[in-house]
């Protein structure tokens, strides 16, 4: 099957329904043997110190997983994005660039989706029957999801890596969906976990490789991720475009703000981690957080290569959960 | 009871003994040489340390906070962390219980905001030791001059951009090049750490800010901190050993 790269979500209904197979770039550089590797490769081959991790571990993702051609979001992503693609078109690989109009504007979105499906040479309802097929499996994922939060037998490990891979399934749908029904059926016959601290992690997902580890380790479990979740789609409509325009990352942050406030308040949440990546604009958006969300306990984490928490870090964290275990000691007694 | 509180820090390690409720000795080691005295057969053992037995102390009542605190294992000590400790620290040093408690390390700066003596927020400077006393060391070398007496200006001051702890440096070697007087170098280093901590101590207004760490001795960066916050800054007795002084506390609780 030919695969094809991709740069973050994108309508991958168009990919699965020509027969491809969309490869996310982030997965491929962050489940490698040796992810730091790849970033290396990209700053030997120039590219700057002070960009961001993910880019330039796709740039060696890319290269190393031998794709042709790579969707790649030069509109609702970051700016980097586009300098990547320019880049790798001189090694040989075609950029298809895939736009999300940042005012949400419908036919503007629409016409996106076309352009894409007269690229991969198939048409628009194809991609909408695909949809259908691949809704099977987001319903599960959205079971994953609850079982997360409501009846807490999943991690917030086993959340996030769920989860983040519904933008390319593991590019094979259906090998996909018997990983997650697999999943589902061992995670249905546990019991479960102690309520501990209730986390929420916002912001894009982590190249650090052990922080969901490490905060279980300090009695505190990731219960919502935010981003990942965005990742499955969790919007009751059939319609391919609108999804595609009520899915919150590509657009402005405050869709992104109301998304957050509605989880934080269903799911019972003790305090916020805000990712953020260094060198990324999304760093910015730590000022709107802490404005919107101004109720909540928030711990801003950066993280730069990938790897395990660095000391402060893990400091950090640690004092971040031993401040919140003290407050619900404090609202119990 | 006599209890001990370590702080191992980055270049220091701290120490507070208290009998009771009664501060006995503070002690402060280079974290090289503490390591050195105390590494015995693949762990770290503090009953090495000649002042526990001069001063009499059992080595079961102790706690400890910093980056090297899970390497100093010590059978039946607690380990807190740094932001548990400096504020259990400061509100004993101070009496204070609503205030915003600014530590001014080596490499951190911690900003708590503490309500009836408890801690409810906080915040760290983040991968970078730009406006750190690191900063302020790393200048007064290149000055030729102790911390100290680079601490004791304040007219004047030059404007300096960079607050990278390294960069730092070279800038500060052009401003000499370029014969600008020692004293308004010094006041300009003062001046850019005080405008680095500002938007981090802003986080939780206070009346009150308890300013601990090494950076306390430094006058110009709290002449400059008070004015640009319009607070009052209050620095308690041991500044440097505030967060030694919370694990000695807390030690006291654990063993109680």
């Amino acid at each position: 099957m030919r695969r094809i790269g991709i740069t973050t979500t994108i309508p991958a209904e168009f990919i699965f329904a020509a027969g491809m197979a969309p490869v996310d770039l982030n997965n491929i550089f962050i489940v490698d043997a040796a992810p730091a590797g790849m970033l290396e490769r990209a700053e030997r081959d120039g590219l700057p110190r002070a960009v961001c991790g993910w880019i330039k571990g796709m740039y060696g993702a890319a290269l190393a997983a031998g794709v042709e051609s790579i969707i790649a979001v030069s509109d609702g992503d970051c700016s980097h994005t586009r300098s990547l693609i320019e880049i790798l078109e001189m090694e040989g690989v075609t950029p298809v660039p895939f736009a999300y109009p940042y005012d949400r504007d419908y036919a503007l979105l629409k016409r996106q989706m076309e352009k894409l499906a007269a690229y991969l040479n198939i048409g628009f309802t194809d991609a909408e029957e695909m949809m259908k097929r691949m809704d099977v499996i987001r319903k599960k994922l959205h079971r994953i999801d609850e079982m997360t939060w409501r009846e807490n037998t999943v991690t917030g490990m086993e959340n996030h890596l769920y989860l983040v891979s519904a933008s390319d399934m593991d590019g094979d749908m259906d090998r996909f969906g018997r990983k997650v029904d697999a999943f589902l059926a061992e995670a249905a016959a546990r019991e479960p976990f102690p309520r501990g601290i209730r986390l929420a992690y916002i912001g894009v997902p982590p190249i650090f490789t052990d922080i969901y580890q490490f905060l279980e380790s300090r009695g505190a479990r990731v219960v919502f991720n935010e981003v990942q979740r965005q990742f499955t789609f969790p919007f009751d409509t059939t319609d391919l475009v609108e999804r595609y325009r009520r899915y919150t990352y590509p657009y402005d942050v405050f869709s992104r703000v109301h998304d957050i406030e509605a989880e934080l308040a269903r799911r019972d949440i003790d305090g916020v981690i805000h990712y953020v990546q260094s060198f990324c604009h999304h760093q910015m958006e730590d000022v709107v957080f802490r404005k919107h969300l101004a109720g909540i306990p928030l711990l801003t984490v950066e993280g730069d290569a990938p790897g395990p928490l660095d000391a402060r870090t893990r400091l950090r964290i640690e004092s971040f959960c031993e401040m919140l275990g003290g407050r619900r000691r404090k609202t119990a007694s | 009871m006599k209890t001990l509180g370590i702080d191992v820090g980055s270049r220091y390690v701290k120490l507070a003994g208290f009998d009771g409720d009664e501060l006995l000795f503070t002690d402060k080691l280079d974290s090289i040489a503490f390591y050195t005295l105390c590494r015995h057969a693949g762990k770290v053992d503090i009953s090495r340390l000649p002042v526990l037995s001069e001063k009499g102390f059992v080595r079961e009542r102790v706690a400890s906070t910093g980056y090297g605190r899970y390497n100093v294992k010590i059978e039946g000590s607690a380990v807190i962390s740094e932001i548990k400790a400096h504020a259990l620290g400061a509100v004993r040093q101070t009496g204070l219980s609503d205030f915003t408690l600014l530590d001014l390390g080596g490499q951190d700066t911690k900003v708590v905001r503490i309500r009836n003596g408890e801690v409810d927020d906080f915040v760290m400077n983040d991968k970078c030791a730009a406006g750190s006393g690191r900063y302020l060391e790393n200048i007064a070398t290149i000055l030729g001059i102790t911390p100290e007496e680079l601490g004791r200006h304040t007219a004047k001051p030059l404007q300096l951009s960079a607050t990278c702890a390294i960069f730092g440096e070279s800038e500060v070697i052009g401003a000499v090049a370029e014969g600008a007087e020692i004293v308004h170098i010094c006041a300009g280093a003062n001046l850019s750490v005080a405008q680095r901590l500002v938007p981090l101590a802003r986080r939780y207004a206070s009346e009150k800010y308890v300013v601990t760490g090494g950076v306390a001795y430094n006058g110009g960066v709290l002449k400059f901190l008070g004015e640009k916050l319009g607070a009052e800054l209050v620095v308690p007795r041991y500044p440097i050993f505030n967060g030694a002084i919370g694990c000695a506390l807390e030690a006291a609780v654990v063993h109680a």
